[in-house]
């Protein structure tokens, strides 16, 4: 509609023109932080220590390359895509099984069950981390990326569940009878017709679940010594943790950090826009 | 809306057993138990997840919250209560920091939402209006939340450091006057206000994609009919999109209070309560008294401030949901 108004020749409005300035602006608010971590970034010592410019007088990638390569941050990259890898894995497998229970199979205590998975999500993390790391100390899984998946994808059961058992109940019954009627059971419809037809609801949970679970760093800090074991989060601390902060490769760490999310989330934004929106609709 | 809606999860037809005669009632009831017994395989990983991580430390939790233990000693000494009393008036050193704690808490859970949706919400309305670049601002405005973390905290810090960039953009457009000389997060007076705008920062972009969302899912001929009826933009604004919005706005200040009250990764990684706590949290209380105490017996009171946090989320959790529907 707006295309043929714009092909035959309207004049943006006032309106419009504010519109879009308020957009700008804020778009600036929003890369502000992000943008001076790419100058930092690419300053090199002299340069940081003298502030200023947002644009580099000297650009160069010499302090990229030297915190990836002196710093080991490829080891930490590894460390952080295996736990992120294996808490989304786990989390679509457990939580969809669950949520498809509680969308569509009966049996008693469902309501029950469901309500009790949702209610958890009061319980602050904190309260529960001291006895988390109690336990896992018994178990022997401290300080090991099984001790952080294992909460990890636990802590993530209110807002899963709740997420996808709404977005498979979206899903009309008829195809489940249907699919019933042609003698295929709880597995494969589960398999075959309801999780292809859930792929937003199931990418936008990944990305929820994806981006938290990168960043994270109070269990990961409390839990980890091994330096091999730690993620991008404590690596980058351990560079910022110097007497002299030096930011240009505390930025280039950081934009180390980001850049893998920034591109999960580029490469899933579709879906994962689609997803969120889907779970307001209903 | 998922994040709010009540979803009943048993609210579907014909789930009940058919009542006809006795023997196909049998034969139902048969199909029903293993109707039951496929329900339960299905739920079984999360729940077995669940007892294994979950209930222990929920039970340890609250169990220790009732006790005083150090960490290394082989036996608890059983309290009662004394640890909640402790930190709501009897002790003198822990009540007093409880307080302050509590009202720096207060303020960002009020800050956080309202900034949130005054934010969130006409900037929604703006993107909703304009058709052209819309992919790309929507994609720009959710940079912040995928990249809030620690790398994000430092970046902020770096920009508000002493010489960092907000003072220089302060003191090059004339307003040096309002620059900090020893940083935005060593300033008392300035500390945990700029926290707050740093997390509603990183809240505005879900809230803004619920409500861009929530507008473009009003029927655009409900629009056009109160256009034709002679109602105005405020009159549509009022009775049409405001309460469709309600239920979103509801869920962004739930999740706000429960975030704010819950998370702080953000106090620890930036100020660490400081300077001179006037940026302490209830949740960072929480974390120093359960980690950084040594041998001083405070694991007890760090799992009782964890319940009470508990108990004042829920608490304002249901508080807040029912002005909300009663002013639906």
């Amino acid at each position: 509609m707006n295309a043929t108004r714009a092909a035959t020749g309207r004049r943006p409005s006032v309106g419009r023109l504010v519109a879009y300035a308020g957009l700008a602006l804020y778009a600036a608010v929003s890369l502000y932080p992000f943008a001076w971590m790419v100058s930092g970034a690419l300053k090199d010592r002299d340069e940081i220590l003298r502030g200023g410019h947002l644009v580099p007088r000297r650009p160069t990638w010499d302090t990229l390359a030297e915190t990836w390569s002196r710093l080991h941050f490829f080891d930490y990259l590894l460390n952080s895509l295996r736990v992120t890898g294996l808490t989304v894995l786990g989390v679509l497998v457990v939580y969809s099984l669950a949520s498809y229970a509680f969308a569509v199979l009966d049996f008693p205590g469902r309501r029950f069950l469901f309500w009790f998975f949702v209610a958890l999500l009061f319980v602050p993390g904190i309260t529960v981390l001291l006895p988390l790391v109690i336990l896992e100390n018994r178990l022997g899984i401290l300080g090991t990326h099984l001790g952080l998946v294992l909460p990890f994808v636990n802590g993530t059961a209110p807002l899963t569940v709740l997420l996808l058992t709404n977005a498979f109940r979206t899903i009309p019954r008829e195809l489940h009878d249907a699919a019933r009627v042609d003698g295929a059971g709880e597995v494969r419809i589960f398999w075959r017709v309801y999780l292809p037809l859930s792929r937003p609801a199931l990418i936008t949970i990944a990305v929820l679940t994806a981006v938290p679970t990168w960043n994270e760093y109070v269990l990961t800090r409390v839990s980890l010594n091994d330096e091999s074991r730690y993620t991008l989060p404590l690596a980058l601390e351990m560079l910022a943790s110097g007497n002299v902060p030096r930011y240009n490769e505390i930025m280039a760490g950081s934009l180390i950090l980001v850049v893998p999310v920034i591109v999960l989330f580029l490469v899933a934004q579709r879906y994962f826009v689609n997803g969120l929106a889907g779970a307001v609709k209903d | 809306m998922a994040l709010l809606n009540t979803i009943d999860p048993s609210g579907r037809p014909g789930a009940g057993p058919s009542r006809r005669s006795p023997r196909r009632a049998r034969r139902a009831g048969r199909r029903a138990r293993r109707q039951w017994l496929i329900g339960y395989a299905f739920v079984a990983p999360a729940v077995l997840l669940f007892l294994v991580m979950g209930l222990y430390t929920i039970g340890y939790s609250v169990t220790l919250s009732f006790a005083k233990w150090n960490g290394f000693t082989p036996n608890w000494e059983w309290v009662g209560l004394d640890n909640y009393r402790d930190l709501l008036y009897r002790d003198p050193t822990l009540a007093p920091e409880l307080r302050s704690a509590a009202r720096h808490t207060a303020i960002a859970m009020l800050a956080v939402p309202v900034g949130t949706v005054a934010v969130a919400l006409p900037l929604a309305v703006l993107l909703n209006t304009v058709r052209r670049l819309r992919g790309l601002l929507r994609s720009v405005y959710f940079l912040p939340y995928v990249t809030t973390g620690i790398a994000v905290y430092y970046a902020w810090r770096y920009v508000l450091e002493p010489d960092g960039s907000i003072n220089l953009l302060l003191r090059s457009v004339g307003l040096g006057s309002l620059a900090r000389p020893e940083g935005w997060l060593a300033d008392p007076d300035t500390a945990l206000a700029t926290l707050i705008v740093i997390i509603i920062w990183g809240s505005v972009p879900v809230a803004m994609l619920l409500y861009l969302a929530g507008l473009q899912a009003i029927d655009p001929h409900l629009l056009e009919a109160a256009q034709l009826d002679g109602a105005g933009g405020v009159r549509v604004v009022r009775h049409i999109t405001w309460p469709l919005l309600v239920p979103i706005t509801a869920a962004i200040t739930l999740l706000g209070i429960r975030d704010t009250m819950q998370g702080f990764q953000i106090f620890l990684l930036m100020t660490n309560g400081g300077p001179g706590g006037h940026t302490d949290v209830l949740g960072l209380q929480a974390y120093q008294l359960a980690f950084f105490q040594n041998l001083s017996p405070t694991l007890g009171v760090a799992s009782a401030l964890g319940w009470l946090i508990f108990l004042a989320a829920l608490l304002l959790t249901v508080v807040n949901a029912r002005l909300l529907r009663s002013s639906q």
